[in-house]
């Protein structure tokens, strides 16, 4: 018999893997991380005892956080990315020929050497991307200080309980917004509205008087258990949400980029919410 | 309860490790452990680890598969370090920071008790993850410590609670109770159980978890019932608990108090007024720290025969309340000579101080083993790195 280990992210119902063999297993300042490999996920990562990636279903995610802020801003050149140790969304802006400069933030280097050891395919070589500028600081603080500006930023952080919980606060929605370009894009990571119904109403209450427009897309990723895993999406510019099919479809093109998940019909779909999300946002605009 | 080394024994870990000592023995742990097991049959065991938080402790009772009763980060981390599951922790304190039950979350545990509204409040936010317990008091007249004053909702006010809680989206998934530390009889939790099942039927949300809490008492007085007495009549009572619920104990005491011994040694003695008074280099801010905060009486004896005289025992601090035993009939002790304290596993070192930069007694285990089925037979910890406190200096 398989050891078993169990997500404990709910008291009341959680997913179990078996685990074949522990690849990295290590315990920084009450931040707990392990890397195992699962029969049917492959290798895979958890923090504090909750899934934050696995081989087989990452791709999912990191093209769906990447490409459809990409894709709707169309020209963007220079793109932040917050958290994203792992080098699943560098992998994916890299990707993006007509990015010219991506920055990334993550806040424990010993996240990204873990990654580029066991992980290998999410990064797959983008952190020596010669676009690519790794600083390893605080992501707050990057974007409350820096004097550079970006046309798109994708904040891919851990869970609110931990230490990815100032990705989550208006002080960095409006450290975002100072360091974006006219008419950028800021596409975060916001959890599972299913089983968090909070974190989206939180999140648009802060977004709201940050950007013009804000609202969120979804994806559904099989580890993130729940149904949707919802995206927060922050701009100035509306049009950003209603990009019709076939622009994108030419961009898409032109960039000649493969994807599994991602393609033009799954983004304009993605921004269509079932009716829980916008009952719940509805609620906290009455 | 017959002492687990014998007096050859003792002799001879003073000679080679000095003394103050406390000997743990896994063994008489593990016995503890089945005893209680097949005094309460079907009950899930979480030790209260605050009892003896000790690693050789912890790492036997794995193996043993309990379950641990955490209330702190401090406690936490020890599990965490033994790679305990956090689904078999549940987390009891009762009044908890935001930070605890953060830290408990990120460990895992999401089991965790409350007794009061604000308490309750403090859930609204974590109301997708957790299960809550309400600790409900039931006062028990028989407990040498009462623990139904400080926590614990009144059982007229616990289906408000519950509904509450319901309103808010938490989910109260049981009740728990202690009706207090080393009872004499069971009485107090009979009686418990019967108001739990009471509330239990009443409540529109099933309530699957019963916590009946600790307090089940070991033997300092020699006229203590046996476990299996004491929890017969606590079985029957069980018997009329809905077979879906899950029942769960805290014990702490019972399973860790007989399995430790402490060794002190005579380091002075003084004729006062006619009585002996002898000076032992363990005392009340020590080892025998529960004379004061368990109002525990330890089986003292010695190594020696002889005519037993009226005699005083001090601890090796300058206080003077630092004394473990007024008027104890011991044989003439000299300078060396050594007291053995039986029963000595319970909140002692747990509880232990500084005082007087006095180093702890050290730690020995016995027959411990360990997880991959090697078992060696002495650890020696002497609690020398342990530091308590940091101090933040601010210029």
């Amino acid at each position: 018999m398989s050891k078993f280990w169990s997500e404990t992210l709910y008291d009341a119902y959680g997913q179990s893997f078996s685990v074949d063999k522990v690849y990295f297993e290590s315990k920084t300042e009450h931040q707990h991380l392990m890397i195992f490999h699962n029969a049917m996920f492959g290798r895979v990562m958890v923090l504090d005892g909750i899934v934050q990636t696995t081989e087989k279903d990452e791709f999912i995610y990191h093209e769906m956080l990447t490409h459809v802020p990409l894709f709707a801003h169309g020209k963007a050149k220079r793109v932040l990315i917050i958290g994203g140790g792992d080098g699943g969304i560098l992998r994916e802006v890299c990707k993006h020929k007509s990015v010219e400069h991506v920055t990334q933030v993550e806040i424990d280097q010993a996240v990204i050497d873990m990654a580029k050891a066991y992980l290998p395919g999410h990064s797959n070589g983008a952190f020596d991307d010669p676009r690519a500028n790794i600083v390893i600081d605080d992501g707050i603080k990057f974007v409350t200080e820096t004097n550079e500006k970006f046309d798109v930023i994708i904040s891919d952080s851990t869970d609110p309980i931990g230490p990815g919980e100032v990705l989550f606060t208006s002080t960095f929605y409006d450290g975002c917004k100072r360091c974006l370009n006219e008419g950028g894009i800021l596409a975060t990571q916001n959890g599972v509205a299913f089983m968090q119904p909070d974190e989206v109403t939180t999140t648009a209450k802060r977004l709201a008087p940050v950007f013009k427009d804000h609202s969120f897309y979804g994806a559904a990723v099989p580890t993130y258990v729940g149904g949707i895993m919802t995206f927060a999406w922050g701009s100035d510019n509306s049009e950003y949400r209603n990009i019709d099919v076939a622009t994108l479809q030419q961009r898409f093109e032109a960039a000649n980029i493969n994807t599994n998940y991602y393609n033009p019909e799954v983004h304009q779909a993605s921004f269509a919410l079932p009716q829980y999300i916008i009952n719940a946002l509805k609620d906290i605009e009455s | 309860m017959k002492p687990f080394l014998s007096d050859a024994k003792i002799q001879q870990l003073a000679d080679q490790h000095g003394s103050p000592l406390l000997v743990l023995d896994c063994e008489q742990l593990q016995e503890q452990y089945k005893s209680l097991q097949q005094a309460l049959p079907g009950v899930d065991f979480f030790y209260a680890v605050k009892a003896f938080p000790d690693d050789s402790v912890i790492n036997t009772l794995i193996q043993m598969g309990s379950g641990f009763d955490l209330a702190s980060l401090g406690e936490i981390e020890q599990v965490r370090h033994h790679r305990v599951n956090p689904r078999k922790t549940i987390h009891t304190h009762p009044i908890k920071k935001d930070k605890d039950i953060r830290d408990a979350l990120r460990f895992g545990c999401t089991t965790f008790v409350v007794d009061n509204i604000d308490e309750l409040k403090k859930f609204r936010k974590y109301r997708h993850r957790v299960g809550l317990l309400l600790r409900v008091s039931f006062r028990g007249t028989t407990a040498k410590v009462d623990l139904s004053r400080k926590f614990g909702c009144a059982a007229d006010e616990a289906l408000h609670l519950i509904h509450r809680a319901q309103q808010m989206g938490i989910h109260v998934k049981g009740l728990s109770f202690h009706v207090g530390s080393q009872s004499a009889t069971p009485d107090a939790h009979v009686d418990a159980i019967q108001h739990c099942i009471d509330i239990m039927s009443q409540s529109d949300v099933p309530l699957s978890t019963l916590d009946i809490g600790g307090g089940f008492p070991v033997n300092y007085d020699g006229n203590t019932v046996t476990i299996d007495e004491f929890c017969s009549p606590i079985c029957d009572a069980l018997k009329a608990v809905p077979s879906d619920v899950n029942i769960i104990a805290e014990p702490g005491r019972f399973l860790v108090a007989p399995a430790v011994m402490s060794i002190s040694s005579v380091m002075g003695k003084a004729n006062r007024s006619g009585t002996t008074w002898y000076y032992l280099d363990d005392g009340v801010y020590g080892s025998f720290s529960g004379r004061i905060y368990d109002h525990a009486e330890y089986p003292l004896r010695t190594l020696k025969t002889g005519v037993k005289i009226p005699s005083v025992l001090a601890g090796p601090t300058c206080d003077s309340i630092d004394v473990i035993a007024e008027n104890i009939a011991l044989p003439e002790l000299e300078i060396g000579d050594l007291v053995i304290g039986e029963m000595m596993g319970a909140y002692t070192a747990a509880t232990a101080t500084d005082f007087n930069s006095l180093e702890r007694a050290t730690l020995i285990v016995l027959n411990e083993v360990q997880v991959e089925g090697s078992s060696h037979l002495i650890r020696i910890n002497t609690n020398k790195e342990k530091k308590n406190s940091s101090t933040l200096t601010i210029h």
